[in-house]
């Protein structure tokens, strides 16, 4: 059983706390008669780094593609930083240019280099001429090799990514949407296919990176101890529904839907359910 | 074999039968006529190698009139592609221009170099024409298939971004495609070639010319050398379009698979 003892993050009452994500009473649904969430109320703060754990089919990629407008809610109110998002809303477009998206699959492009991938996140800023003759500035190329170095891949960036190890892509991802100069981070199970030490390496990068550029990091996972170790705020869902919150207040673990609680009875809590 | 199985197979074999009957298609004739093909045969033997210069001259100018028509009818193609993609586009886009392609891609070649010689009278530049419409058809076809079955995932990480969809073309659509595009053109310039040699046919330049005209004076001899030429250029380019393809598809395309889930 999971110590309180390991949780590594500050607590929240350090951090501003000024609401960039709002969600409430939010339901979405993939045809007429099944929801794929139902009655979703989430409140983010800035700086927050926040876990949705859940297991597969739970709905939680979905609450992810709500937040950067990629899907678009049935029912409820979602605003990010006071914007509805809506990718063909002109006002969201231009703030989805702040929104790191890294999907479960990562999204990389295989067979261009890895610092052409990483360029892709500088392409809201250039121009059309730029973009069209792939000229990116020479300080955009010196941005993504600072990047390079702050995800551990210098050295590497000429190899095609397909060339890459699981967990080096995972960085070249990260990478990517850090090259957004993000507000938002918003990562897909993005370490559960990999062994516990790399995991720990990409999650202490991420940390490291959120710390670095004041990011609100919004992470699903499959693994609550994991979600645990680094988040301040942890939400499970099941089912499509938010079936638990809870966040870390200096060394006590605080369940924001049923009141206090220890940490073992939570654990205790979503080890029952994840038994079922 | 199920039954259904049999059923389809005796429908497919009851139409061979129908067709073949219509179009008074008679094996027995076939095996009557294998003799004339010996006298073809024969006189073809007689190769005159005297006209191996002009015949290697105009197989240049086959391979130049379907460099040419390959190129230009590739660049025309892969902006159509994109339009006729129903990945990228609405519908009121990609209909009309898949209706375009379509009406395109009806006329053969050879139809194509028809209208051209009446257009811009006999040559090989109508041939060059007929080539770049006939390209414009099929590759845009083939690219804007390879352009749907790209995955999804980088697509949409990247428009995620906010990017717009030109830059979404330029940075994600051509590199995830580009091994198929890059197949397709080698594909393309070596289909070009031998319906390049077959448009002198009808005035529009090219080997095919001095093909038909020594066939219609029945100087099988001439024509030979003209028709070997053509085997040994195809025989070359099927040969240089493997190895590029070893050096760069089929490399590319293992990566993908490597990192497919």
């Amino acid at each position: 059983m999971k110590k309180i003892q390991m949780i590594k993050n500050q607590p929240l009452s350090l951090i501003s706390t000024t609401k960039i994500i709002q969600m409430s009473n939010v339901s979405t649904s993939y045809d007429s008669k099944n929801f794929a969430l139902k009655g979703i109320n989430l409140s983010i703060d800035r700086g927050t780094n926040y876990a949705i754990v859940g297991q597969s089919g739970s709905g939680k990629s979905t609450l992810l593609k709500l937040m950067n407008g990629m899907m678009i809610s049935s029912n409820g109110t979602i605003k990010i930083d006071y914007v509805v998002p809506d990718m063909n809303d002109k006002k969201f477009k231009k703030m989805m240019h702040t929104i790191g998206y890294i999907p479960q699959s990562l999204g990389l492009i295989k067979n261009i280099t890895v610092i052409e991938n990483i360029l892709i996140g500088a392409l809201p800023r250039l121009s059309k001429i730029q973009s069209l003759f792939k000229r990116f500035p020479e300080h955009e190329i010196q941005e993504a090799k600072r990047i390079l170095k702050l995800v551990a891949l210098s050295g590497k960036e000429n190899r095609k990514v397909y060339m890459l190890s699981g967990g080096e892509k995972r960085r070249v991802a990260i990478a990517r949407a850090l090259m957004q100069k993000p507000t938002i981070l918003l990562a897909d199970e993005i370490v559960s296919e990999l062994d516990h030490v790399t995991a720990h390496e990409i999650m202490d990068l991420i940390a490291d990176a959120q710390k670095q550029m004041n990011l609100t990091a919004i992470m699903v996972h499959h693994d609550m101890q994991l979600a645990l170790e680094y988040a301040n705020r942890v939400a499970v869902i099941k089912d499509g529904e938010k079936i638990l919150e809870i966040g870390v207040e200096g060394e006590k673990i605080v369940d924001f839907q049923t009141g206090d609680m220890s940490a073992e009875e939570i654990m205790e809590m979503y080890s029952n359910d994840s038994k079922k | 074999m199920t039954p259904k199985n049999n059923i389809i197979i005796g429908i497919i074999i009851a139409l061979l039968v129908v067709a073949s009957y219509n179009v008074d298609a008679n094996p027995i004739e076939f095996i009557e006529g294998l003799p004339n093909l010996a006298i073809v045969v024969e006189e073809m033997l007689l190769v005159e190698p005297k006209y191996v210069p002009t015949a290697i001259w105009a197989m240049f100018e086959t391979i130049q009139m379907a460099f040419i028509g390959t190129i230009i009818g590739f660049a025309i193609a892969l902006p159509l592609s994109m339009l006729a993609a129903r990945n990228l586009n609405s519908k009121y886009v990609y209909a009309p221009v898949r209706a375009l392609l379509a009406t395109i891609r009806t006329f053969p070649s050879i139809l194509w170099a028809i209208l051209f010689v009446i257009m811009v009278g006999l040559g090989p530049f109508a041939g060059v024409l007929a080539i770049i419409m006939y390209t414009i058809g099929f590759v845009s076809k083939l690219q804007y298939e390879a352009i749907e079955t790209i995955d999804s995932d980088p697509m949409d990480a990247v428009s995620s971004i906010g990017v717009s969809k030109w830059q979404l073309i330029r940075y994600v659509v051509i590199p995830e495609s580009a091994s198929h595009l890059l197949s397709q053109l080698l594909y393309m310039f070596d289909y070009n070639i031998r319906q390049t040699s077959i448009l002198g046919l009808v005035g529009a330049g090219g080997i095919g010319f001095y093909i038909i005209n020594y066939i219609k004076f029945f100087e099988y001899g001439k024509a030979a050398v003209f028709m070997l030429i053509v085997l040994i250029t195809v025989l070359i380019i099927d040969w240089v379009s493997v190895k590029i393809r070893d050096k760069y598809i089929i490399k590319s395309q293992h990566g993908m698979e490597v990192t497919t889930k």
